[in-house]
């Protein structure tokens, strides 16, 4: 066969977003590469393990927060959510729910929140990072005031081996994943509601004007936003055991960097499912490598610091060219 | 001549002076000056010398070109091709801030102050006053105050800028870029939203800085601004320089001619066809902009709406879309009362909408031309929600096909292509649509004029399926060639209709203007 390319059979765009992503990849393996030669800890079944595990959470509020992210606003709020949620959950299960009910409430509360962010945005006119922040401070504080500042222990072992358990070798919280990325990748690639995503966060006003319901995708976004958060909240409470409301803090940070390093333009109607997963995975990569190298825990926010500039200043670059 | 010029400017050295004493002498000069958005000119090579402190009008249809020149003198967009001269020097004008450092400076139809800062605050914007690094408000009021006394505008400076009219804040503008030792001012269409007063204070504001020295270019496409005003007068068409006249030597006909070079029907293509049924009634329509409009739009019917920027005839047709709630009045669809109370509600009755803005109503620039092409029609491509890739890949290639749109790919975002191409996005996604009334809000501005022949043979093509189309533009030889039937909006209100061809262009503009024309000129004579 032939090497020399002929007529492009993808636009140029495609093979751009298909060729950052497989940058992204290699910028993942590579990272394993070098962390599986620097240190004899880095390639061991509980430390990958780990790893999977601690990226799941992340991944999933990165996929969340994308939507929001591709309409052209922010949650702001994923973090406090999955506190708030580990700390439902935990309060179900100690009231004695089955874990069925617990988990269906808090996914219920989940898009309770999701639809007020909706609703404060569409009908209240408030900016989205004002609602979501609000959100943030109030449900951290809503969540102490039920549980009176106290951590709730979960003693439901069938709850908490959930996260400790394996599925085919690849532990369950992976799994999760992609659970939640799959139908992800179809509703923003494969459904109208997904161009819809798009279409409002690049012109709202002519997406309303070609009869696109623009109040509707919004709540769209946030609810997916809110409800993968809580999903995360949940995970979160069977991994560590217990809930408390002041748990996950700081994980929108990690979300929306995750999936900025992914590609997701934060002036909205730019964004994929896969790069913000591995964006959530090359954090947790450095994050775990870091630890095993012993660098010091306050320069892996440094470096996480200097790795959004630099690989969204190479995207931008790569961007303007065109 | 020229070559004297230069000598005896850079032998004196100080600039104002020069800029009077060499008053024939080009102040700014381009030379071979062109533009071109991916491979397409929206400036061919051009050369034009601007001496310095004339008047010199700049004509020509929308889509000339003439944006594109003030946006390359200004520094707002970078040139493709040539060279400008400022004095004699060759420049860059990469940036707005060089070629205000040169005394460049634009007054654009579109006021771009910031509205929320005080009328003081824009005048000094950029230069505040300032005393060991903190700002003197008190005194940048009373420097303004002063300024806006001694050209004789009865504003007060104290007040924030978004409570003025339009036309003051066009006024506010013009006054800033004279204070800042503008040397070489243009005006973009300042008229466009000024009452007689202010155009009247805009007019001798304008002189007095002539008097001062100041070189003007002023872009109109009112002929009797030009002829008041204007020392020379160039005129663009199509991205060309067609020409330069002494304003003594030339008249509105030949100006006309230039514009256009060809006759009106070659352009304005028009088929008649069998009224049929009506479409769209409107019964004492009121709404926000705009006050009892009753009219009615038949099958294979053009219906122009004309009138000035503002008259309420985009607000009119968002209504009936469903964009903006009415206040009073009845919408009847095929002699029945609807009920339209959002966009989904007038499409599904099958009214197309072509917003009067690409940019901020028509467009997702950022995304595919297919995206765009088949934003409204994606329940069609689509079952439970999921969409089917090869429908929505056909459904785009059929209309980049049947529309003739230049692009590379159908996956090419829609920003990369130039306005005409883009317009035929905005239009050509409602087509496949079924829809049955088409309305198109200014469908040609900055189109240029082949694109603007292909539009009119879509309504013609839309019109023998049975369609209906209202038409609205501010350009009135449009509306007035194609129109059956021409009503004109002022103010919010139904002043006149007449059936195709009825009335004059004289008739129809007075109308349009009313008892108060923008125009000083036009009044002061009659």
């Amino acid at each position: 066969m032939s090497v020399d390319t002929k007529e492009p059979v993808i636009s140029p765009k495609k093979r751009y977003n298909i060729l950052f992503g497989l940058t992204l990849l290699a910028l993942l393996l590579v990272l394993w590469l070098i962390l599986g030669l620097s240190t004899t800890t880095f390639w061991t079944t509980n430390n990958i393990a780990n790893l999977l595990r601690q990226g799941a959470m992340i991944a999933i509020l990165a996929v969340g927060q994308t939507f929001v992210i591709i309409t052209g606003g922010i949650d702001l709020s994923v973090g406090a959510i999955a506190g708030f949620a580990s700390t439902i959950v935990a309060l179900l299960l100690a009231n004695g729910f089955p874990i069925w009910a617990a988990v269906l409430i808090t996914l219920g509360i989940g898009l309770g929140i999701g639809l007020f962010h909706g609703f404060g945005i569409v009908k209240m006119g408030l900016p989205p990072f004002i609602i979501t922040l609000a959100t943030l401070t109030s449900l951290r504080g809503i969540g102490l005031l039920i549980t009176n500042g106290a951590t709730i222990s979960i003693n439901n072992d069938e709850f908490t081996n959930f996260s400790r358990n394996d599925f085919l070798g690849v532990p369950n919280l992976f799994w999760m994943v992609i659970l939640v990325g799959i139908p992800a990748y179809i509703l923003l690639q494969h459904t109208r509601w997904g161009r819809y995503l798009f279409s409002v966060g690049s012109n709202a006003e002519a997406s309303r004007l070609s009869g696109v319901n623009v109040n509707r995708t919004i709540y769209l976004a946030y609810t997916l936003s809110a409800v993968c958060a809580s999903f995360v909240g949940i995970l979160l409470a069977t991994r560590i055991g217990v809930g408390n409301p002041t748990q996950a803090e700081g994980w929108e940070l990690q979300a929306i960097a995750s999936s900025v390093i992914g590609g997701t333009s934060l002036f909205g109607a730019v964004g994929s499912v896969q790069g913000p997963l591995l964006g959530a995975f090359i954090l947790a990569t450095i994050n775990n490598g870091a630890n095993l190298l012993n660098v010091n825990s306050f320069w892996q926010r440094v470096i996480t610091g200097v790795l959004i500039i630099v690989i969204v200043y190479f995207d931008q670059l790569r961007r303007r060219r065109k | 001549m020229e070559t004297q010029n230069f000598a005896s400017q850079s032998g004196n050295g100080t600039h104002a002076t020069a800029a009077i004493m060499a008053a024939d002498s080009p102040i700014l000069e381009l030379k071979g000056l062109e533009k071109q958005y991916f491979g397409t000119h929206a400036l061919k090579p051009t050369d034009l010398a601007f001496k310095a402190g004339e008047i010199h009008a700049i004509v020509g249809e929308n889509g000339a070109g003439k944006s594109t020149l003030i946006k390359l003198l200004t520094g707002v967009i970078p040139r493709t091709g040539g060279d400008v001269y400022w004095r004699g020097e060759p420049v860059a004008l990469g940036t707005p801030i060089e070629a205000i450092k040169h005394g460049i400076n634009a007054v654009h139809q579109e006021v771009v102050l910031c509205p929320h800062l005080s009328v003081a605050a824009n005048i000094f914007l950029g230069e505040e006053h300032l005393r060991f690094g903190l700002l003197r408000h008190r005194n940048m009021v009373r420097d303004a105050q002063k300024i806006l006394d001694d050209l004789g505008f009865d504003l007060p400076a104290h007040a924030t800028l978004s409570d003025l009219t339009i036309g003051q804040q066009q006024l506010i503008a013009t006054a800033r870029a004279a204070t800042r030792g503008a040397r070489f001012l243009i005006f973009d269409e300042p008229t466009a939203y000024l009452t007689r007063k202010e155009g009247m204070q805009l007019f001798a504001l304008i002189r007095r800085m002539q008097a001062n020295g100041v070189t003007i270019v002023y872009i109109s496409h009112r002929m009797e601004e030009v002829f008041e005003l204007a020392d020379r007068v160039s005129v663009l068409r199509d991205g060309t320089l067609v020409g330069t006249r002494d304003i003594a030597d030339t008249n509105e006909n030949e100006l006309i001619a230039m514009m256009i070079n060809r006759s009106i029907e070659q352009i304005y293509h028009k088929d008649s066809f069998e009224f049929g049924n009506p479409i769209l009634e409107t019964r004492n329509l009121s709404g926000k902009g705009f006050e009892n409009i009753s009219l009615t739009v038949r099958e294979g019917e053009i219906v122009g709406l004309y009138g000035l920027i503002g008259a309420g005839r985009s607000e009119f047709v968002t209504t009936v879309f469903g964009r903006y709630p009415k206040s009073s009045g009845s919408i009847l669809w095929k002699g029945e009362e609807v009920n339209i109370r959002r966009e989904k509600d007038a499409i599904k009755l099958g009214i197309a909408l072509a917003p009067e803005s690409r940019r901020d109503q028509g467009l997702c620039l950022s995304l595919p031309v297919s995206l765009n092409l088949n934003l409204p029609v994606y329940p069609k491509l689509s079952r439970g929600g999921i969409i089917s890739k090869s429908k929505e890949s056909a459904q785009a290639d059929r209309q980049i096909a049947d529309l003739r749109i230049k692009t590379s790919t159908r996956s090419a975002s829609a920003a990369s292509l130039s306005g005409g191409n883009q317009q035929k996005i905005v239009i050509g996604k409602w087509l496949n649509h079924g829809a049955k009334l088409f309305i198109f809000d200014e469908p040609t501005v900055g189109v240029d004029v082949g694109t603007k022949a292909e539009i009119y043979r879509l309504f013609s093509a839309l019109l023998s399926q049975g369609a209906g189309i209202i038409l609205i533009s501010s350009y009135l030889p449009e509306v007035y060639e194609l129109a059956d039937k021409l009503h004109v909006f002022r103010r919010g209100e139904m002043v006149a209709s007449h059936q195709f061809k009825s009335a004059s262009h004289e008739d129809i503009l007075t109308k349009a203007l009313g008892s108060a024309p923008a125009n000083p000129i036009l009044s002061g004579e009659s």
